[in-house]
């Protein structure tokens, strides 16, 4: 798991071209969007799609969206549950 | 001013309802829904709803967006007897229909990609009607074809032409189809706007545009009078609308004002309504603000009907409420079960025939830009008088300057030149991207950077108050980097996956979306685009539409290693890659300005060099050119070499011209925007009242009080003129 959030941290940096932004600063437990990082609903769906394409999880309902990424933590343990296994 | 106003003599619409007004108005009177599931091209997924042309367009040598503009553009024109004086088109996809078709397969063959600039889309209709004066391409996004009918509008109100062509065409395409798919707004049911239902839009195609004539009185078979209109923009987010709707609230309460009708007159209000939850929202806030508890006339959108066409859907819209003020009649909100209840506006649930004098046509798109029309019954002579007899160009003083080329910012391209060097090359990186805060940033690849740089350089020292509340923008390419990015991914994938980031980057107007978000400018925000004179329209269009406040003018193309070869023959034939741009701050107050500069010329110059003569016309004769300007930087593009020098050669054969005259481009580089760089030049110039070393000779060059002309050749030509003061 600890790997996993490592991992994810690194992405969710290149994903959004987070260039001032280390990995050890992102607080796990911290809200992910809108908070210290300033991401909001566009950086949202760019890591959707970062999720589907390196994960093969799928997020296509706002209800859905709201509760993974509302921490680094819930969306390490939602990627964890249903990440495909040719993905991994 | 004279008693003219401005009237919609004759239109032309192809949409998902079928092709010709009056195969519109029957499915209208049907309220028959059109949204089928994508059939243009296979979907990775299960494909969405769309609003797709429902029979076979043929496709000959044009993209599909061509093609239908063209059969628009036959319907309006018809029986209009001429040319019209002027071209003004909204488009956003221009040739990308074939473009990616063309990628995707791998195509390096630039003949292939020749349509590919969204100016072709004019330009094909400019060369089929044989027109000679402004052809203009606007791309403001979703509200690009509304915006190009205000720009239209305004080119007879100031006595310039007197009759125009005008309105908006897009075309289905894979960049919009899965870019408003990766966002999330697409509903997979269908649009239903404002329905408590609702999920999002259904992206469509179509092409509506209007024959506007000048005229004393209504001319025989006239639709409606295009009695005003008013841009704004939010200046709040790249892809989303401001929550209260208070941008929109404002281009309608400007638009009123601009047409002279009180919103108690308004009897119709076509409304924007995409479908999207914050879309609706948003405009029903803003409806309801505009009406302040007064009771709100009906409303309806029909994009629940043939879905959201994009460029073309403010036309469309348009075209919708000509025929209710001509007609009679309120259509129906297609698509309506059970109205939002959090939304304060009632839309309309059936097609009602009812007298209809006035109407309101909301259009709102990416950039936060807003585009409001007021249309009236021919026969109200409510029209405002404000046309000018000769249309005679005022200048804009100038008080903030910058530029960015091969050489770096202006000091360093300054230097460059006063050491004798040329420009040529890209922007190094350290310059595009300096003064730019890493967060603001981060999304925003060349194109963006460049801009949102030119801007905060040309605006450095000017306080709150006292910023840019417009931005005028030119650009021939918009944003490559977002585009190849964006295609690359999606194709990568099989077209599974696409970058929602990549697609708001993507639009020709996003770097000018930036601009006004970082300024805050709530007026107009208009990107021209798709030639090498895109700067100096984008000048002439701000000519038509600025008033007192200042505003941002920027010019600038980036080179992109994979598109530039392929779209831009200037690009593949020049001996090094260049990009970059310039900026000019204005307005119209002299303060402690040195030099101004007035948007002058542009013509369309396929029907041959009278347009030269024409030229000179406006310029004041040759006698006043020889006069008043010390230098022309005169801008010979290398893939219309020819003509461009066959009209250099008319145009100094005509005014006897006794002072240099020199090809920009030979120091600026072959780069899309170089007019933005020789234009930042000359103004440099002509405040220190000499020209550098090199340029015109071996010593510097004493202007002796005079301006310098700036003058592009090719297939429009354009001039404008900065002068001392």
């Amino acid at each position: 798991m600890n790997e996993l959030i490592e991992e994810l941290k690194i992405k969710i940096i290149t994903t959004l071209n987070l260039i001032d932004v280390k990995p050890e600063e992102i607080d796990i437990h911290a809200q992910l969007v809108g908070g210290d990082l300033g991401l909001d609903s566009i950086d949202v769906l760019e890591l959707v799609m970062m999720l589907e394409e390196d994960y093969g999880v799928i997020i296509d309902t706002k209800e859905l969206g709201m509760a993974v990424f509302a921490s680094l933590a819930a969306l390490a343990e939602h990627v964890h549950q249903n990440r495909s296994e040719k993905n991994d | 001013m004279n008693g003219l106003r401005i009237f919609i003599t004759s239109m032309g619409i192809v949409s998902p309802f079928g092709e010709g007004i009056e195969k519109n108005l029957s499915t209208l009177r049907e309220a028959v829904p059109a949204l089928t599931p994508l059939q243009l091209f296979p979907s990775a997924h299960v494909p969405l709803p769309v609003g797709e042309i429902p029979f076979p367009i043929p496709h000959g040598n044009l993209p599909r967006t061509h093609v239908l503009a063209m059969m628009a553009a036959e319907e309006a024109l018809k029986e209009a007897g001429g040319p019209p004086d002027a071209v003004v088109v909204g488009t956003t996809t221009g040739g990308m229909t074939a473009t990616e078709e063309y990628l995707k397969q791998g195509e390096k063959d630039p003949v292939l990609y020749r349509h590919h600039a969204a100016g072709s889309v004019a330009e094909a209709i400019a060369a089929r009607f044989g027109c000679r004066g402004p052809v203009l391409t606007v791309s403001t996004a979703c509200s690009s074809g509304t915006a190009a009918l205000k720009i239209a509008l305004e080119l007879l109100r100031s006595g310039k032409a007197r009759r125009a062509l005008a309105g908006g065409a897009d075309a289905l395409c894979r960049l919009t189809y899965y870019g408003f798919h990766s966002l999330q707004l697409v509903d997979p049911g269908g649009a239903h706007p404002f329905d408590s239902g609702r999920k999002g839009m259904s992206v469509g195609e179509g092409a509506a545009m209007f024959l506007l004539t000048a005229a004393a009185a209504p001319p025989d078979g006239a639709v409606a009078e295009l009695l005003g209109g008013a841009l704004t923009c939010d200046a709040h987010h790249p892809a989303a609308p401001h929550p209260s709707g208070e941008g929109a609230r404002q281009a309608m309460k400007k638009a009123l004002a601009d047409a002279g009708v009180l919103r108690e007159e308004i009897d119709y209000i076509h409304l924007h309504g995409t479908g999207t939850p914050e879309n609706d929202l948003a405009e029903g806030r803003a409806v309801r603000a505009l009406f302040d508890g007064r009771s709100v006339p009906p409303a309806s959108s029909l994009k629940g009907a043939w879905g959201h066409s994009l460029a073309a859907a403010g036309a469309m819209g348009a075209a919708v409420s000509a025929l209710a003020v001509r007609e009679g009649f309120i259509p129906p909100n297609v698509g309506i079960q059970t109205p939002d209840p959090e939304i304060p506006l009632s839309p309309m649930d059936a097609f009602q025939t009812t007298d209809v004098r006035q109407v309101l046509v909301n259009s709102f798109g990416f950039g936060g830009n807003n585009a409001v029309l007021v249309l009236g019954h021919a026969g109200n002579g409510k029209g405002p008088v404000r046309v000018r007899e000769n249309g005679e160009s005022i200048p804009f003083y100038v008080h903030g300057r910058s530029c960015l080329t091969g050489a770096g910012d202006t000091d360093r391209t300054l230097d460059m030149l006063s050491r004798g060097e040329n420009l040529k090359g890209m922007v190094p990186s350290s310059d595009m991207s300096k003064h730019l805060p890493a967060k603001a940033v981060r999304r925003l690849k060349r194109l963006s950077r460049m801009v949102l740089s030119l801007g905060i350089s040309a605006c450095a020292g000017k306080r709150e108050g006292n910023l840019p509340r417009a931005i005028f923008f030119g650009t021939r390419w918009g944003a490559l980097s977002e585009t190849h990015d964006f295609l690359a991914k999606l194709f990568e994938t099989d077209e599974r996956l696409s970058s929602p980031t990549d697609f708001i980057g993507s639009v020709h107007n996003a770097p000018a979306g930036q601009a006004a978000i970082h300024f805050h400018a709530p007026g107009p925000n208009i990107t021209i685009t798709g030639c090498n004179g895109s700067f100096e329209q984008a000048l002439f269009s701000a000519g038509l539409l600025c008033g007192e406040d200042p505003f941002l003018l920027v010019g600038a193309d980036e080179y992109n290693e994979h598109l530039s070869p392929l779209f831009d023959p200037e690009a593949s034939s020049a001996e090094r890659t260049t990009d970059g741009g310039g900026a000019l701050y204005l307005k119209r107050e002299k303060g402690g300005a040195t030099s101004r500069v007035a948007p002058v010329f542009t013509g369309f110059a396929d029907a041959g060099e009278s347009v030269i003569r024409k030229l000179i016309a406006e310029l004041g004769g040759a006698a006043r050119i020889r006069e008043r300007f010390g230098l022309i930087l005169s801008g010979i593009p290398a893939s219309f070499r020819e003509q461009a020098k066959r009209q250099e050669e008319t145009f100094l054969a005509g005014t006897d011209y006794p002072h240099p005259l020199v090809d920009y481009r030979r120091f600026v580089g072959e780069c899309a925007s170089a007019s933005a760089v020789a234009t930042v030049l000359a103004v440099l110039f002509v405040e220190k009242g000499m020209v550098p070393a090199g340029l015109c000779g071996r010593t510097p060059a004493d202007l002796g009080g005079r301006g310098i002309l700036i003058l592009g050749f090719g297939r429009h030509v354009t001039a404008l003129e900065v002068t001392p003061c």
